[in-house]
């Protein structure tokens, strides 16, 4: 029993929009498991089953063992979640928030305050304990959500867009609570995203997943071979595609833009240069790249996927930090 | 995780979330106290006479009290009504704030959770009633304080009803507006058809009808015999009919809690 997510043939509906159209995959104890997809993928939807929160319209979906629909309370003992939107109670202080979590989760007396020091501590808001979580910063929310979501020591911590709209100092703080979790607990890790590289930074495993289906599922290397090694994205004056070697396979992208897929771009595009010309095609634009989750996404779907904003630049403190 | 656990835990947070909100208290009290002073001054001196025969006749009308001991012990009853009817509604809030989610994916029994919610805002209701008691006994004297704790477990019964229906409609409400709309159109009624401010035997049939099926009416009635020695219905009926009715929407806030969904 190593795989401690168990999802087959999960569909959901609501009313008659479909938002999960017959999923399977599994999570194996221990790994950062990553759904990657736009908005509207179905992302959230799936992990509200997975929580018990919503009934799946078909399929199963067992935690640990235990299905959740029929053994709901066993599956809630055993996980956490960071809910893609806030569900503090604003008018309590961090503190207070921890306190009624760990009491709910039958935790008490000096091992619950000991163990809310050590993660009010861990994401760093130890000195605002006892503020009005009303007060807080989007981050500061956010950081005090992970902490709650470990009060229990969950064996599954789930988290929703742990990121969206924070800062990129705060992101990378973020991540870096969760590869500290994942190194020092071993904790198995179920995290959504719309950012590919956040996906790629931090998850084991990564399942793609696009309008309520899993496109494909494996490791970042995984999933990048399944294009090939280098990608090329042309623009000609009119429709055209080239399948001559070194172009091992071409499409057309609905923006109109020609996806060419090559062992090695450095080599292949003066050859791409020359077979245009002499088909008398004039080459709008050009570039090349190794491929990304982001050339994946797009050789799967046609469409693109974003990294996290200006995630590149990493903020100093980020690396100062000790811990 | 027990079931006495986790609704001593939902007690905690909603008093914890009480004492932090200290504005709430005066808030709640003010309207009350507004009522019975404003109210109450104005429609005392309409019925009160010097003419020991118009005396008599208006102490006849309202159960044979002065208008003011009658307002008074009223309006005891109707802030338990509306305080912990409002506090049930703000589940809407956490639904909107999120904290919700939080409670329904915790390992707790969902009965415990709710009941535990209203048993908690219930009791702030009941500190607040037990203040406008107070208040009461300062301007209509002849109120007896002794039995201000039989009145406030007439109270605790409304309460619980109260609070249970507010987290009923507002676990079914899509939008904060439908609050004002039930405000306005069942609340603002159910407390003038309640024998809080006039007694109900001279209403026309439709009015009453309305009294008789209102818990208010029960719960007003019980606090006054307490407070006053004078009931309408006897404080054994007052307490049976309340209690069922409470019952009924306790019952119903636990069945809807325990099957919610983020549908
Ligand atoms: N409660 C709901 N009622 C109706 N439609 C919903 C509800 N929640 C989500 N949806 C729809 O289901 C689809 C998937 O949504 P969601 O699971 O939130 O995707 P993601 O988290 O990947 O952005 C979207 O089309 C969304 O509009
Ligand atoms: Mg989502």
């Amino acid at each position: 029993m190593s795989d401690i997510v168990v999802v087959e043939g999960l569909m959901k509906r609501y009313g008659d929009v479909e938002a999960v159209r017959g999923i399977s995959f599994r999570i194996r104890k221990g790994e950062v498991f990553g759904l990657l997809g736009p908005n509207g993928a179905g992302k959230t939807t799936t992990i509200h089953v997975i929580a018990t929160l919503l009934r799946p319209t078909a399929g199963r979906v067992a935690v640990a063992g235990h299905d959740v629909a029929r053994e709901a309370a066993e599956v809630r003992k055993r996980i956490g979640i960071v809910f893609q939107d806030p569900s503090l109670d604003t008018a309590l202080t961090a503190y207070e928030n921890m306190y009624i979590h760990g009491l709910l989760y039958g935790l008490g007396g000096e091992e619950l305050k000991k163990r809310i020091r050590e993660l009010l501590e861990f994401v760093e808001l130890r000195e605002h304990a006892n503020r009005l979580v009303r007060n807080f910063s989007g981050g500061m929310r956010r950081r005090l959500e992970v902490a709650r979501a470990l009060l229990h020591r969950p064996e599954l911590l789930i988290l929703d867009e742990p990121t969206i709209g924070l800062d990129p100092h705060t992101r990378a703080r973020i991540w870096d609570y969760i590869r500290e979790v994942q190194r020092a607990e071993g904790m198995t890790i179920l995290l959504t995203t719309h950012y590919m590289d956040e996906a790629e930074e931090l998850c084991d495993r990564i399942a793609i997943m696009d309008r309520g289906r899993i496109m494909a599922e494996g490791t970042a290397e995984e999933l990048k071979s399944l294009i090939g090694s280098d990608v090329i994205i042309a623009r000609f004056d009119r429709p055209a595609c080239f399948r001559d070697p070194p172009i091992k396979e071409c499409r057309e992208l609905p923006d109109g833009r020609v996806e060419m897929v090559v062992e090695n771009a450095a080599k292949a595009l003066p050859q791409l240069f020359d077979a245009a010309r002499a088909s008398g095609l004039r080459i709008v634009e050009v570039s090349y790249r190794r491929p990304t989750l982001n050339e994946v996404f797009l050789h799967l779907t046609g469409r693109e996927l974003r990294d996290s904003p200006s995630s590149t630049t990493r903020p100093p403190a980020f690396m100062a930090r000790r811990r | 995780m027990g079931f006495a656990r986790a609704f001593g835990v939902m007690v905690y947070r909603q008093l914890k979330r009480f004492v932090k909100a200290r504005g709430r208290l005066v808030m709640t009290l003010a309207q009350p106290i507004i009522w019975i002073v404003f109210f109450g001054v104005g429609m005392g001196s309409v019925f009160s006479f010097s003419n020991p025969v118009a005396e008599s006749f208006i102490k006849q009308v309202f159960g044979g009290l002065d208008y003011m001991t009658y307002l008074t012990t009223g309006v005891v009853g109707m802030t338990v009504f509306l305080g912990s009817f409002i506090s049930g509604i703000t589940v809407l809030w956490d639904k909107q704030f999120g904290f919700l989610k939080e409670t329904l994916v915790a390992p707790a029994p969902r009965s415990a959770i709710i009941l535990g919610r209203s048993f908690g805002d219930t009791l702030v209701v009941l500190l607040q009633a037990a203040i406008i008691a107070l208040v009461a006994k300062a301007v209509a004297p002849s109120i007896n304080l002794a039995g201000l704790p039989a009145a406030l477990a007439y109270g605790l019964i409304l309460g619980m009803g109260l609070a249970s229906a507010g987290i009923v409609i507002s676990l079914r409400m899509t939008t904060p507006e439908s609050f004002q709309v039930v405000m306005n159109f069942v609340m603002m009624p159910l407390m003038f058809l309640s024998g809080v401010f006039y007694p109900l035997d001279r209403l026309p049939l439709w009015a009453k009808a309305i009294a008789t099926a209102n818990p208010l009416t029960y719960a007003v009635d019980g606090v006054r015999y307490w407070l006053t020695g004078a009931s309408a219905y006897g404080p054994l009926k007052d307490l049976v009919i309340l209690s069922a009715i409470s019952a009924v929407f306790i019952a119903l806030s636990v069945w809807e809690f325990r099957r919610a969904t983020l549908d």
